[in-house]
């Protein structure tokens, strides 16, 4: 395991990677598998009944009653341009805590199912592929690949946060 | 405490992580070596000495050297993590057998120095204004002295020098004053309240996390400490007492009810049987008090209990029903506050304002005792602030002219609360100017507010003072005349669910009324139902609901739509068109007509049905979705699903605004 010499940006790029492994749930979306951080989920429930808000943009698709606390679903299909598709049993919400700022947030994400919890080692993450111009993936932390499947690793803060913020301050004031 | 702590654990248990998964320590020193860095911050902030020590020692393993060898830097590292790991826990287990020099770092104990002070503070202000009113009070006298000297004992024994120095000498000025050996002159009063200003930004310094507190500078207890000592200087000459009641703008709260201060007192004495208890627990009780309300509520209709009509099913019904109320009455009970301290502030800065401008006013209260929720006290603090300021600045006039006018030189504002009907009213009046009609009038005009219509009664005109960008005041100060403010104090009491009135009478003074609900947390609501939503409506609001003729609703050039209701015309609103939602029917005769009335104007909101009236809970629907315009909040009910409350104010503002620009 010794002194092997390694170029500057090959060990950034292996740092990047222990920094990433740990626990994930992989969940699918359409053809794709996605995975966050097991830290991130608070729980997992069936697609219950969802009270919409208006003025809210599409993927938003209203509020939840969480033991008593309101809090916002949205539905990762709609936010990634997927085509909208009738919920089954299969369909889950889980609700994740989105750090914002310093605070940290309850919110339900619809997904089309739920896979495993997984262990990924730092061998197994990559950088995200560059797709050249005109393709950026600002919410894709990296890639993992586990038995020739590839698991795209989601941060999930910033899907959640940033721009869907001035999405819907948009929207108020148009 | 609790989140730096968890957030120290959690840096720990990173660095134990990164040592013991994958590859050579050799490789990753410079990782782990950031790793350290950010925790070393993070202790240290945090005041936790042991764990500073450690992990420096360990920063020292990690030092670059020529024969490093690095299975020992590991085991020293591995070493270190338990010492972090125990330093931790003997944080957590026995803070309060720490050495005295710790006992000064310890947050819990700091907290409650905090919260002590600020209760001393309080009334040390009232006293001290008390005092400047009656200079010979020594039950004023000896109440300030008492609460200095409290926490002067106090920041003693936390080692926090700079305040224990300056009560001290403080306190020992107040000796001498109650000693009869230094009378209490304004100038006295002055530096006694600069004291607790400085205790004021000393005890917000102190309330900061322990990360961000060396950004807050805190003023230098030396000049202060200066002035203290001149005063005791001076003290032996001036203690022929000269007459302080001259002063120029003074302000004191007189409690016009005798009775009421005596009432007090004496409740003051019971106080030994009080709990302190952290206020976001209060809420969470309240909280869930109101869904056991609402769930026991849920149990009592159930139709498949209504077909067991059994006696003793009834009769443990009722008492459960009978219980949840009165815990519900209690648990809000618990969170209502007297007025009284909010009432305070007012008197304090009723003085200082005065004594700017160059005034002379008094402030007197009634119904101190008043009690309202103390959510609903911190909501209304600054709009209340702002009206006091008003009626300082622009009505209250100075002496002069208060004399000219045949009033006495010190002007009067009246600050009252009282119960009426489930709400809480707070009359602001002075007896200064008044407000002038034309010079409203003449204003608007300017400002382009009257292009749709000259209002007629005197309080439509007096309502134009909350019009955004209004401002009569012919300068502008410091502290009002800058046009925002009255429509930001309107704004905030309508979200409170509060309205205010405004009564004047020319060169006689103006009374300014607030009308709010006693609590922000439950509502009495309309549940109504568009296509397969469900919004509740806020039952003070509704004027009457009503199924609407093939005549009743009109069109205005096929753009806009009102109802005849009584006489009146009233804009008509659809809440599907406006919420984007699919109705049962689009047809008026099939709905129901709900008639709003805000700000003494109304309006029709037309939905499918009404299920009925229920108390609910408001809750916020999160960061990311508070400003909806239309929306108010979200409330759980009775199946269990989320409904969502109307802003009825939103939902209208936005109509006229569109309606206006059409």
């Amino acid at each position: 395991m010794a002194a092997v010499s390694v170029s500057p940006a090959e060990t950034r790029q292996a740092s990047k990677a222990e920094s990433l492994a740990g626990k994930y749930l992989t969940f699918s979306l359409g053809r794709e598998e996605f995975a966050i951080q097991v830290l991130k989920v608070r729980e997992i429930m069936g697609v219950e009944e969802i009270t919409a808000v208006p003025q809210t943009p599409p993927y938003v698709k209203g509020v939840i009653n969480l033991r008593g606390k309101v809090i916002p679903v949205v539905d990762l299909r709609l936010k990634f341009k997927l085509p909208e598709l009738e919920y089954t049993q299969r369909t889950c919400i889980i609700v994740v805590q989105i750090s914002m700022g310093t605070t940290v947030l309850p919110m339900g994400i619809i997904v089309d199912s739920v896979s495993e919890v997984l262990t990924l080692a730092p061998a197994d993450i990559e950088n995200t592929p560059d797709f050249g111009a005109g393709v950026t993936l600002p919410y894709v932390m990296g890639m993992a690949k586990i038995k020739g499947k590839v698991k795209i690793l989601l941060d999930i803060d910033h899907v959640m946060t940033a721009q869907d913020l001035e999405g819907l301050e948009e929207i108020f004031n148009a | 405490m609790g989140p730096e702590r968890s957030e120290l654990e959690r840096l720990i248990e990173s660095v134990a992580l990164e040592l013991v998964v994958g590859s050579a320590v050799s490789e990753r020193a410079d990782r782990i070596g950031e790793m350290l860095s950010a925790l070393a911050d993070q202790a240290r902030g945090a005041g936790f000495s042991s764990l500073t020590e450690a992990v420096e020692e360990m920063q020292g393993a990690l030092q670059p050297s020529e024969t490093q060898d690095w299975d020992e830097v590991e085991r020293k590292l591995k070493d270190g993590i338990a010492r972090l790991r125990q330093a931790l826990e003997e944080s957590e287990a026995a803070p309060k057998t720490a050495s005295p020099n710790q006992l000064a770092e310890d947050p819990e104990l700091i907290a409650d120095f905090v919260l002590e002070s600020q209760e001393h503070l309080v009334s040390i202000e009232s006293q001290l204004l008390i005092l400047e009113q009656d200079p010979g009070n020594a039950e004023a006298i000896h109440s300030v002295f008492r609460s200095f000297h409290t926490i002067k004992g106090l920041a003693g024994f936390l080692e926090l020098t700079e305040i224990r120095d300056v009560a001290h000498e403080l306190e020992t000025v107040l000796d001498l004053a109650r000693g009869g050996q230094l009378a209490i002159t304004p100038a006295v009063i002055d530096v006694a309240l600069a004291c607790a200003d400085f205790l004021k930004q000393w005890l917000e310094r102190l309330q900061a996390p322990s990360v961000e507190r060396h950004l807050i500078a805190v003023p230098p207890s030396a000049p202060l400490i200066e002035q203290i000592l001149r005063l005791r200087s001076n003290g032996s000459d001036t203690a022929q007492a000269p007459e302080a009641s001259a002063v120029n703008g003074t302000a004191a709260p007189v409690e016009v009810r005798e009775q009421a201060e005596a009432e007090r007192r004496r409740a003051r004495t019971g106080e030994a049987r009080m709990v302190k208890v952290d206020t976001g627990k209060l809420d969470l009780l309240v909280d869930m008090v109101g869904e056991m309300v609402i769930a026991q509520s849920l149990v009592r209709h159930d139709p498949d209990l209504a077909q067991l009509r059994t006696p003793r099913l009834l009769r443990n019904l009722a008492q459960l029903s009978r219980t949840t109320t009165e815990l519900q009455k209690t648990a809000m009970s618990m969170r209502m506050v007297p007025v009284g301290q909010l009432f305070q502030k007012m008197a304090r800065l009723t003085r200082d304002l005065a004594r700017k401008s160059g005034k002379q006013a008094q402030l007197e209260t009634i119904g101190e005792e008043t009690e309202l929720d103390r959510n609903l006290v911190e909501e209304i603090a600054d709009p209340l602030m702002h009206m006091v300021r008003n009626s300082v600045d622009h009505g209250i006039e100075p002496p002069e002219e208060r004399i000219a006018a045949g009033k006495p030189p010190v002007g009067r504002i009246l600050l009252k609360a009282s119960h009426q009907a489930g709400h809480i009213v707070i009359e602001l009046s002075d007896d200064g100017r008044g407000l002038n009609k034309q010079k409203i009038l003449a204003k608007a005009r300017e400002k382009g507010l009257l292009d749709n219509g000259v209002p007629e009664t005197d309080s439509e005109i007096y309502n134009l003072i909350f019009q955004p960008g209004f401002s009569t005041a012919d300068r502008v100060t410091d502290v009002s005349g800058r046009g925002v403010g009255m429509d930001v104090v309107r704004k905030q009491i309508q979200k409170l669910r509060g309205r205010i009135d405004i009564r004047s009478q020319e060169g006689q003074g103006a009374t300014f009324s607030f009308k709010l609900p006693l609590t922000l947390a439950i509502i009495d609501g309309l549940v109504v139902r568009v296509g397969k939503e469900r919004y509740i409506v806020p039952l003070y609001s509704v004027r009457e609901v009503l199924r609407p003729g093939p005549d009743t609703i009109s069109t205005v050039e096929n753009r806009a739509e009102m109802a005849l209701i009584r006489d009146h015309l009233l804009p008509v609103i659809r809440l599907y068109e406006r919420f984007g939602v699919e109705p049962l029917s689009k047809d008026p005769c099939q709905c129901v007509l709900i008639i709003i009335e805000i700000n003494g104007k109304g309006f029709g909101l037309l939905v499918d049905e009404l299920s009925g009236k229920q108390e609910v809970v408001i809750k916020s629907l999160g960061e990311t979705m508070k400003d909806i315009p239309g929306i108010a909040g979200g409330a759980i009910l009775g199946d269990g699903r989320v409904g969502l409350v109307l802003d009825v104010v939103g939902i209208v503002g936005n109509h006229w605004e569109v309606a206006a620009n059409a």
